[in-house]
């Protein structure tokens, strides 16, 4: 929208002649420019159409909320797959028709091109974990050469290292071969280093977990 | 299929007249007029009583003579010789004088012809009266199966992906003691300090624990059915709470003083059986919609996951759709206390579910539980319930109710 745009912008600074054409770039210098681009449409729920009364909807941003089923968790026979494709349909259509150059709008700032929007792109937001294939490459040989080698010196082939060496996950090392003896004597580290938690810390990290379990459950 | 009335259905069972004082009046006027015309007449109690003798003690000695002349106050007392306070709970001919009475019969809108005697009776919890022929225990219990009988249903036809876990914590929700105790609080029920015959039959009639008594053995905590204890034995063992101890029937309660959720649960219960019985089922469920199903439960706050991701993953894996891949869809203050991020979960191209969280890991999870909670919600457009077509000769209006192939079990 207009009204999202920057209003103060920095003019460029060109100490060295350029080639390129000069361009009139007109600012909104004076107080009547300024009041001009000041001037915003309301928002659009608040301007209907119709000059009788209606009903004004327009919630603050929230959470989707869980009653409302994704599509692709509809079943095939489900009479909302086709109400959902006519939405969409419909949606696009209008937005295409409605779609004008931004310089038509009030509140435009008077510089801006008069080329129209680009289209929303359809590629989705990053992942927050680079996803992965399994690729199940390992081998009887390999495996017991995993085994061989963590049960030999488990100090130094620890499971970081091995799952570097063969290209596998931490989890999997672990599922392979298991150091009991080692396992222990790590517990029994971790619980002297808690022992000497005061009381602080230990409660901090107690309602951490406690909160932890909360995410489950939506709290 | 033609419907047969209940009564005639079930007159077999129902128990032999009395000849010593009638179950409640209603019953015991028409059985005047049956009687005249020479017609074997049904009566209201739907327990046989015992020919013990202890009984003979509280009851009038002219049954039928009070009967016939319920409302007059000036001969009462010589037509009783049992004074009013011996009695153990109300005399049936109380109910038609009781102001309270009437006044709860319109509250709830129920029709006139529903006898005030059998309000008045479903109100007597066995501690106060231990007399099955004017307790309210037969009635509770067969109002306990109605009741059980339709929340389920209606879960199960409005919620067909719901894990079984999540159906027993809203049956418990719906028409659980404490929510049937609430709901007749909010009915306006009120107890009588102690029962005895000549307290209001609009009072809740029950025996009050004394306090800084101890509670009575049989409320107690007691052993469990059995200690491994599966879903499937849940289902097919226990009742439709999925509680691990059976809780005490209304037959054993007798004389045993109990807490006062007890008595209003058992009220609402007879009250449920009671209006089956007098005005049939399509009266019962139509008063089920208006006081039970209509009471807002948000559902989607029992879900408990303990491994929200794990399960996603799982389900898509189930129902062929892509693997679930978090994407963050908006952060603020990253570098901030107190960052916001906000993950959707995408299958494909689609969207799953939304979190936000104050770290990654944290929308990660909630995002994965919104979107398990979106697909064990899923609610279908059009509803039949199963008894919405009992006795109906037109089945056109039923559709087959969708049956999923169950939750998802890491």
């Amino acid at each position: 929208m207009s009204a999202s745009k920057p209003i103060l912008r920095t003019c460029l600074s060109t100490r060295q002649p350029s080639l390129l054409p000069k361009v009139q770039c007109r600012h909104e210098s004076t107080a009547r420019r300024h009041k001009k681009l000041l001037a915003l449409p309301e928002a659009p729920s608040y301007t209907p159409s119709r000059s009788e009364p209606s009903l004004i909807f327009n919630p603050p941003s929230s959470v989707p909320s869980v009653y409302h089923t994704p599509l692709k968790f509809l079943p095939k026979d489900d009479k909302r797959r086709q109400m959902y494709n006519a939405a969409l349909q419909y949606s696009n259509t209008t937005a295409l028709r409605r779609q004008s150059s931004p310089v038509a709008a009030p509140g435009t700032p008077l510089s801006t091109s008069s080329y129209l929007p680009p289209k929303p792109s359809s590629s989705l937001p990053a992942p927050v974990r680079t996803p992965y294939e399994k690729k199940y490459h390992l081998d009887e040989s390999q495996i017991a050469e995993i085994r061989k080698l963590r049960l030999g010196d488990p100090d130094k082939w620890t499971r970081v290292k091995l799952a570097e060496k063969f290209g596998c996950s931490q989890f999997f090392v672990g599922m392979v071969v298991k150091v009991p003896e080692k396992a222990a004597r790590i517990s029994a580290e971790h619980a002297e280093a808690r022992e000497k938690w005061g009381k602080r810390r230990r409660e901090a990290r107690e309602e951490r977990e406690r909160r932890k379990v909360l995410w489950g459950r939506d709290l | 299929m033609k419907r047969i009335p209940l009564s005639r259905c079930t007159s077999h069972l129902q128990a032999a007249p009395s000849p010593r004082r009638p179950s409640c009046l209603y019953a015991a006027q028409r059985s005047i007029a049956a009687r005249s015309n020479r017609i074997q007449a049904r009566f209201q109690a739907t327990v046989s009583i015992p020919n013990d003798g202890e009984l003979e003690v509280e009851l009038p000695e002219e049954p039928s003579i009070v009967a016939r002349q319920p409302a007059k106050p000036k001969t009462r007392q010589s037509r009783w010789p049992t004074p009013l306070e011996k009695l153990p709970s109300p005399h049936p001919s109380a109910a038609e004088r009781s102001v309270k009475l009437h006044a709860l019969r319109s509250r709830l809108s129920l029709p006139q012809r529903f006898p005030l005697q059998t309000l008045a009776r479903s109100l007597v919890h066995p501690s106060a009266d231990p007399n099955p022929a004017f307790n309210n225990a037969s009635l509770s219990i067969l109002g306990r199966h109605l009741l059980g009988y339709y929340t389920t249903e209606w879960l199960m036809c409005n919620y067909p992906r719901l894990p079984m876990a999540v159906v027993f914590a809203a049956v418990d929700a719906y028409i659980g003691p404490k929510a049937l105790a609430t709901v007749a609080s909010e009915w306006g029920i009120e107890a009588a300090a102690e029962p005895g015959g000549e307290v209001d039959p609009g009072l809740l009639q029950f025996m009050r624990i004394q306090s800084g008594g101890e509670l009575p053995a049989s409320l107690r905590r007691q052993a469990p059915w059995s200690w491994n204890v599966t879903t499937t034995h849940k289902i097919m063992k226990t009742d439709e709470f999925g509680s691990d101890n059976a809780a005490p029937g209304p037959h054993s309660l007798n004389s045993t003083p109990v807490p006062m959720e007890e008595a209003a649960q058992s009220f609402v219960r007879a009250l449920v059986g009671s209006l089956h019985l007098q005005l049939g089922a399509p009266l019962v469920k139509r008063f089920f919609r208006d006081h039970f199903t209509s009471r807002h439960l948000d559902i989607g706050t029992l879900f408990d996951f303990r491994t929200p991701t794990r399960d996603l993953s799982k389900l898509c894996a189930r129902e062929g759709f892509e693997a679930p891949v978090a994407r963050l869809v908006s952060e603020t203050g990253r570098l901030s206390r107190h960052p916001v991020f906000v993950v959707g979960v995408y299958s494909g191209k689609d969207k799953l579910g939304e979190g936000a969280g104050s770290s990654l890991d944290e929308a990660r999870t909630r995002a994965a539980a919104a979107a398990l909670k979106a697909w064990y919600l899923y609610r279908p457009l059009e509803v039949t319930v199963p008894s919405s077509t009992e006795g109906a000769l037109d089945t056109s209006k039923w559709r087959p109710n969708m049956i999923d192939c169950g939750e998802v079990i890491v």
